[in-house]
């Protein structure tokens, strides 16, 4: 990501207003909560109207992006967003004081971000993340393709020199039968999932072994019953792909500008 | 409330790694920038592309080479021996990483267990 924006920092002194989220007004932030930077700001809430937004000081001198940045970030939407509803801000926005935190983000867009928030109440989000075993899916790619499994006597105790080309089409092979597999397996945990929940969302893929990478919106009062179906999956899929359950945590993924 | 990050399912042990973190706060939430331009500050922010990665010729050699070594006998067997060699495999493998090389270095950083709720309403308090 690249810097936004050439002004030049108008906080005195080089500090700067970190936006986390918006939540409502009447949130209340612990004291002595630590948010991104070095030293780290103190969170803060800055209301406006029914809404607020979630703030710390942030040094404009210095980049952020460490480990306990991110942390930071998604610890602090994430925690209130097990108990209030939050619109999570994308990592790294920055606005000049808290005084244009008001005038140019919570005035302009009170009745917008109010009614998101009105809409997410009582919703969370879940992360469900496959990924297949190495020597499962190979093993599975090897069984059902003959050319493959052909290629791979051809390569055994030859040097990589030796085989490349035959190594390069073998592993294309592999590569596109996993991400067949994905597909479909994919298709499978939506299939699963979507009566559980009020919204999905299929991601990217975060790694080349993932199985299934998906975002579910669901409501507080689904979350066991989504939960147990999860479990369920990872039940079948039990030495085959390795299937993890993120959450709950803010709406990243069903937040968006209108 | 405490907030479980990275509940794994079906009992098997992970956490939530700085992949999981990247994957979702440097990809997803809204953009600021979208709504505001006039005083937005700009910050330099670090990255780490965890992303995957359009295909390439060494991923093909990577997955070709993790083909060779496999005992493809092993991989036939009842669930509770796949389960079993695997276990075993990562135990000795632990030296070189087949597949892992291109993409989640990042999830060996595990975070710290999450802190109780920070921010919530007043009404509750």
């Amino acid at each position: 990501m690249s810097p936004r924006g050439t002004e030049e920092p108008a906080g005195v002194n080089g500090s700067a207003s970190y936006v986390y989220g918006i939540v409502p007004a009447d949130v209340e932030v612990e004291p002595g909560t630590e948010g991104v930077g070095d030293p780290a700001g103190q969170v803060r809430l800055v209301p406006f109207g029914e809404i607020g937004a979630l703030v710390s000081k942030v040094g404009t001198d210095r980049p952020l992006g460490r480990p306990r940045d991110l942390q930071a970030h998604q610890r602090l939407l994430d925690q209130a967003a097990a108990e209030v509803p939050v619109l999570p801000f994308r990592f790294g926005a920055v606005l000049t004081d808290t005084e244009a935190v008001v005038e140019e983000l919570l005035k302009p867009y009170h009745d917008e971000f109010a009614g998101t928030l009105r809409e997410l109440e009582g919703r969370t989000q879940y992360v469900v993340n496959a990924r297949y075993d190495e020597r499962a899916i190979l093993g599975e790619v090897l069984r059902e393709n003959d050319e493959a499994a052909a290629l791979r006597e051809r390569i055994a105790g030859t040097s990589e020199h030796a085989t490349r080309n035959e190594r390069i089409r073998l592993g294309e092979i592999i590569e596109r039968a996993v991400a067949a597999k994905r597909e479909a397996d994919t298709a499978a945990v939506v299939e699963d999932l979507r009566g559980l929940c009020e919204e999905l969302a299929v991601r990217d893929p975060a790694h080349e072994r993932d199985a299934a990478h998906v975002a579910a919106l669901v409501r507080q009062d689904r979350r066991a019953e989504f939960e147990r179906a999860v479990d369920e999956l990872a039940s079948r899929w039990s030495g085959r792909a390795e299937v993890r359950l993120l959450g709950p945590m803010a709406p990243y993924d069903f937040v968006r500008t209108s | 409330m405490t907030v479980q990050h990275g509940t794994p399912a079906g009992g098997a042990a992970s956490g939530t790694g700085l992949a999981d973190v990247i994957d979702t706060i440097l990809d997803k939430g809204l953009v600021i920038d979208a709504f505001v331009r006039v005083s937005l500050v700009g910050i330099e922010v670090l990255t780490i592309d965890a992303r995957v990665v359009v295909a390439s010729v060494d991923t093909y050699l990577r997955f070709a080479e993790a083909a060779g070594r496999l005992d493809l006998s092993s991989t036939e067997q009842g669930l509770p021996e796949v389960v079993q060699g695997m276990t075993q495999a990562k135990a000795v493998d632990q030296g070189e990483p087949a597949l892992e090389a291109g993409g989640d270095e990042a999830d060996d950083l595990q975070m710290d267990e999450p802190e109780p709720a920070r921010a919530r309403r007043r009404e509750d308090r």
